[in-house]
C-alpha cells in the first residue's frame, strides 16, 4: 500500500518511459519499504505471540529461538510485539503524510498561483504555525483535545501542512511564470482548473520526495509522542510507546528497547534512501527536458 | 600579422560522444578544422549541430556526459585533451579567451564588473605594471563601455545586455589571449546592439590580431567578421570556405537552402507567396490610445500609478480584417505589452481596445466565451508555452473542449486535423512537448490557437526562439493559413527583415510610442523616423563588406 505503491508507480511509469533507473541506495531504500509493507501487511498472519500476550515466557529473557528478540517486563514476546507494530506504525505514518501533503499541496498551489492579499495573509499565518515548536504544540492540542490514535494523525498532519505549503508554493512560483498559464488565461480558464490542470501535474515529482522526505519525519515524530505518553495508549505495539515503557528496565535487558528503535531507524532510513533518489531522479529528467529543449 | 606556418588550432578527425537516455550518440563526427594566427573562423550550423560541442573541445571540456571518440585537438601544436587539468587551467582565460553566449548567466552577480575582469589577470598572473584599476579600466574602454572607470564599480544587473556582453568580451581579451572563442555572442541582444558589438569585435581583431572562433547560427554576422565559415549539420563539417565565396558559390545543398531561408530585407524569399489582395479595409482590431503601466500604484492601489511611468504610452492602430500588422520594436518598447493587453493578459492603464467594434473587456477572464474564441495568443518560446506534463492531444483537446460542442470522437478527428493543418504527423498527438523539435513545438502551439477557430492571432515573437529555417517554414505556414481561413495576425517581432515582406503594415514602437506606423512597403523604402533608419541599418546583410571601422563613439 501506501508510501511504495505511490512512489514504485509512478516510478515505474518513469523506466518504462525513459530508461532512467534509481540509483542502487535507492532502490536498497525502497526494498527496505517493501519489506515493511509486507510485514505490516501479513504480520498478523506469522507473527508468533499476540501483542498483548504476557507471560509467553519469562521477564527479559534474552534472544533465543522461541524469542528472536527476548521478552520484555510482562513477559511478552518483543520480536511479535515489533512485526504487529509496523501496521499501526505505517498506517499513522502514510496518514498523517497523506492528509499534510494534500491539504499544504493545496493551500501551496492556490496561494503560488494567486499572489495577492490573499497569498500574504495565507503565508504569514504558514509563518506563525510554523514559528511554534512542533512538539510542544502537539503535546498541547493533544492534551487539551484527548488521546487517541486519529487525534495523533489529526494533530500531525496539522503541524506538517503548513511546511508542505511551503514547499509547494515555491514549487508553483517556478511553475506559473511559463506562457501555458498565460495561455490558459487567455483561453479563460478558472483558478481552480488552472491549479489543477496546469500546475500541479508540473509539481507532482516535487510533492512526491516531499511526501517521503514528510513520512520519515512523520515515523519518528510519532515515535516521540509514542514515547512521551501522548501517542497510542498502552497495550498498542507502537514502538516509541515500547521504548518508554522498556527504558525503565534496560538494565535488566536491553532487547525491548533496542529492537523497536532498530526497527524504527532502518524504516527511516530506507524512505530517506528512496526519498533522496526519488528526488535525484526528478531533477535530472528536469535537466534532460532542458537540455532537449535546446 | 604574421601568419606562422603552423595554424594556432588543428582540429584533426576530432569525434565528440554524448551518453543520452539512449546510451551513446556521436555529436560530433569526424570534424577537422584549423585556424591561422589572426584568423576569424565562423562556425555556423542550427541547433544540435555540434558546433558547441567543438567550441568546448577547443578548450579541453568535454560537457557533462560525453567522451572523445577520436580525433585530437592541437593548440599551437599541443594536443589539448594530453594536459593535466593545472595546465588547462593556465591555459585556458590565460591562452583561450571565452565569451559564453548570455553574459548575466556568466558574470557573477554579487562582483563589481571591475572586479571580476581584475581576478582574470590576477588568477593567471598577469603583469601589470601600470596598476590594477587603471589596467582595468584601460580594458573596459578599449571594449567601448562609456565612463569605464565609473562602469568598474557597478554590479553586472546595473548594465545593459550590451554593456554585460562587453565586460564579458574585456574578460576573455584580459590576459591577451591567442585564441577568443565566441558562442553566440550577440544571440540575446537586440539588432542596433548586436551591430555595435560586431563592430568592436572587428575593430578589436583588427587592433590586436587575435584569433577568433566565432560560434554562430546566424549566417549574416558570421560573414561581417570571419574570413571563412565552417558549417555543421548534425555533427559533421560540411563544408569549409571563405566568407565570400561560400555565399556566392555554396557547395553544399544543406548550405544553401540555410542561406536560402535566412530573412532578406532587400530580396523577398524565393518561395513567396501571392500577396493579398487589397481590400477596401475594414478593420477588426482598433486600438485607442492605449497606455499600459507595470507601475505599482501605492499602498492597496489607491493611489493613481506616478504619471510618465507608462510602458506603452497611449498607442493607437488598426488592424484590417484578413491583414498583418507587425509590431517592430527592440526589447523594452512595449511591443509585448500591447500584445498581453489585447490578449486580455494585462489591464491596460487608459485607452479602449475595440474588436469587431465592440470594445473589448480589459480582462480575459471577464470577456465573453465568444470574443476569448475569436481571439487567440502565440508566445515566444515553445518550450514554456506548452504544458511539459500534458501530451499534444490534450494540449489540442482542451480549447476544443472550451470553445466547441463536439464529442470525443469528433475532437479526436479535430486534433488529427489540426496537426495535419501545421504539417505535422498525426502521430505525433501522442507525443510530449520535449519529445519534439523547437519547430514542431511551436507549430504544436499555432495548433492551439486555430483549434479555437479565432479570427485574431496575436504571434508574440514566436520566431525568436527557432532556427533561421525554421522560422522560414513557419512563417510559410502562417502566410498559408491566413490564405485558407482569412486569419487576421497581430505579428510582433523584433526583425524587420522577417517582416518586410510578410505583414501589410507595420508599426515601429520605441519606448512605448510609435515612431513609425503606415503601410510596411513605404514605411521601410522612405523611412522618416531616425530610429527606423538606424533599425534597418542595423539588420546584418549578407556578402556586405565586414564592418567598417568604427568610427562612430
Amino acid at each position: 500500500m501506501s508510501t511504495t505503491e505511490l512512489a514504485a508507480g509512478s516510478d515505474k511509469a518513469r523506466v518504462t518511459r525513459r530508461g532512467i533507473r534509481l540509483s542502487a541506495a535507492g532502490w536498497l531504500g525502497g526494498a527496505i519499504i517493501l519489506v515493511y509493507v509486507l510485514v505490516a501487511l501479513t504480520g498478523s498472519l506469522w507473527a508468533p505471540y499476540e501483542a498483548a500476550k504476557i507471560l509467553t515466557g519469562a521477564p527479559f529473557e534474552g534472544a533465543s529461538l522461541a524469542h528472536p528478540f527476548g521478552t520484555d517486563n510482562l513477559g511478552r514476546d518483543v520480536f511479535s510485539r515489533v512485526v504487529l507494530g509496523t501496521r499501526p506504525v505505517l498506517t499513522m505514518t502514510f496518514a498523517a503524510t497523506l492528509l499534510a501533503v494534500v491539504a499544504g499541496g493545496l493551500i501551496g498551489v492556490v496561494l503560488g498561483y494567486l499572489r495577492n492579499w490573499v497569498d500574504e495573509v495565507g503565508m504569514r499565518i504558514v509563518d506563525i504555525v510554523i514559528s511554534i515548536p512542533t512538539l510542544v504544540l502537539a503535546l498541547l492540542i493533544i492534551s487539551a483535545v484527548g488521546n487517541s490514535l486519529w487525534l495523533v494523525v489529526v494533530t500531525v498532519a496539522f503541524l506538517f501542512t503548513p511546511r508542505v505549503a511551503r514547499v509547494a508554493r515555491a514549487a508553483t512560483l517556478n511553475v506559473v511564470t511559463n506562457d501555458y498559464i498565460s495561455a490558459a488565461l487567455a483561453r479563460g480558464e478558472s483558478t481552480l482548473s488552472i491549479c489543477l490542470r496546469e500546475i500541479l501535474p508540473n509539481i507532482t515529482g516535487i510533492m512526491l520526495v516531499e511526501f517521503a522526505i514528510r513520512s520519515a519525519f512523520a515515523i519518528i515524530f510519532i515515535g516521540s509522542l509514542g514515547f512521551l505518553g501522548f501517542g497510542a495508549p498502552p497495550p498498542t505495539p507502537e514502538w516509541g510507546l515500547m521504548i518508554n515503557e522498556a527504558r525503565a528496565n534496560a538494565s535488566n535487558s536491553l532487547w525491548p528497547v533496542l529492537a523497536p528503535a532498530a526497527a524504527m531507524a532502518v524504516l527511516v532510513i530506507g524512505i530517506n534512501l528512496f526519498a533522496d533518489s526519488l528526488s535525484r531522479l526528478i531533477d535530472r529528467q528536469g535537466q534532460n527536458a532542458a537540455t532537449e529543449a535546446k | 600579422m604574421t601568419t606562422s606556418a603552423r595554424p594556432l588550432v588543428e582540429l584533426k578527425n576530432l569525434s565528440v560522444d554524448y551518453h543520452g537516455d539512449r546510451g551513446w550518440s556521436r555529436a560530433v563526427d569526424d570534424v577537422s578544422l584549423e585556424i591561422a594566427n589572426g584568423e576569424a573562423l565562423g562556425l555556423a550550423g542550427e541547433s544540435g549541430s555540434g558546433k558547441t560541442t567543438v567550441a568546448y573541445a577547443l578548450m579541453g571540456e568535454r560537457r557533462g556526459a560525453s567522451r572523445i571518440g577520436g580525433g585530437q585537438v592541437l593548440f599551437k601544436g599541443r594536443e589539448i585533451f594530453g594536459l593535466s587539468p593545472s595546465e588547462l587551467t593556465a591555459l585556458r582565460g590565460r591562452s583561450i579567451g571565452f565569451v559564453p553566449q548570455n553574459p548575466m548567466a556568466s558574470l557573477t552577480p554579487s562582483m563589481k564588473v571591475g572586479g571580476q575582469v581584475a581576478e582574470m589577470l590576477r588568477f593567471h598572473q598577469v603583469a601589470v605594471p601600470q596598476g590594477m584599476s587603471s589596467r582595468v579600466v584601460e580594458l573596459l574602454d578599449a571594449v567601448g563601455i562609456p565612463n569605464p572607470a565609473a562602469a568598474a564599480q557597478r554590479y553586472p544587473h546595473e548594465l545593459s545586455g550590451g554593456q554585460q556582453q562587453r565586460v564579458a568580451i574585456a574578460m576573455a581579451l584580459a590576459c591577451r589571449p591567442d585564441l577568443v572563442i565566441l558562442d553566440e555572442p550577440t544571440t540575446g541582444l537586440d539588432v542596433t546592439t548586436q551591430k555595435l558589438i560586431l563592430e568592436l569585435l572587428a575593430q578589436l581583431k583588427r587592433e590586436t590580431g587575435v584569433s577568433m572562433l566565432y560560434v554562430s547560427h546566424d549566417l549574416a554576422s558570421l560573414s561581417q567578421i570571419c574570413e571563412r565559415v565552417a558549417v555543421m549539420q548534425k555533427g559533421r563539417l560540411l563544408e569549409v570556405a571563405d566568407s565570400r565565396t561560400l555565399f556566392e558559390k555554396p557547395q553544399h545543398d544543406y548550405t544553401r537552402r540555410l542561406i536560402a531561408s535566412i530573412p532578406r530585407i532587400d530580396a523577398p524569399p524565393a518561395d513567396r507567396l501571392e500577396p493579398l489582395p487589397v481590400n477596401a479595409r475594414t478593420p477588426l482590431l482598433e486600438v485607442d490610445g492605449l497606455s499600459v503601466s507595470y507601475a505599482r500604484s501605492g499602498f492597496f492601489g489607491f493611489r493613481a500609478p506616478p504619471p510618465g511611468s507608462d510602458t506603452v504610452k497611449s498607442v493607437s492602430f488598426n488592424v484590417g480584417r484578413g491583414e498583418t500588422f507587425a509590431l517592430i520594436g527592440e526589447s523594452g518598447s512595449g511591443k509585448s505589452s500591447i500584445a498581453r493587453a489585447v490578449a486580455g493578459l494585462t489591464a491596460p492603464r487608459a485607452g479602449t481596445i475595440r474588436f469587431n467594434g465592440e470594445p473589448l473587456p480589459a480582462l480575459a477572464r471577464h470577456r465573453s466565451l465568444a470574443l476569448r474564441q475569436k481571439i487567440q495568443i502565440i508566445f515566444q518560446n515553445p518550450d514554456s508555452s506548452l504544458n511539459p506534463r500534458k501530451t499534444v492531444r490534450s494540449i489540442l483537446a482542451r480549447p476544443l473542449r472550451m470553445f466547441g460542442k463536439l464529442d470525443s470522437a469528433e475532437r479526436e478527428a479535430r486534433v488529427i486535423e489540426l496537426l495535419k493543418a501545421v504539417r505535422l504527423d498525426p502521430a505525433y498527438a501522442d507525443r510530449r512537448p520535449h519529445q519534439l523539435s523547437g519547430g514542431e513545438r511551436q507549430r504544436v502551439a499555432i495548433a492551439r490557437a486555430l483549434a479555437a477557430d479565432p479570427e485574431l492571432i496575436i504571434c508574440d515573437e514566436i520566431l525568436s526562439a527557432l532556427d533561421v529555417s525554421v522560422q522560414a517554414s513557419i512563417i510559410r505556414l502562417l502566410e498559408t493559413l491566413q490564405r485558407e481561413r482569412g486569419l487576421t495576425y497581430l505579428f510582433i517581432s523584433h526583425d524587420l527583415a522577417v517582416v518586410r515582406w510578410f505583414a501589410r503594415e507595420i508599426g515601429v514602437l520605441r519606448q512605448g510610442a510609435f515612431c513609425e506606423l503606415g503601410d510596411t512597403e513605404t514605411t521601410l523604402s522612405a523611412p522618416s523616423s531616425p530610429y527606423t533608419i538606424q533599425l534597418l541599418d542595423a539588420v546584418p546583410r549578407i556578402g556586405a563588406a565586414p564592418v567598417p571601422p568604427a568610427s562612430s563613439p
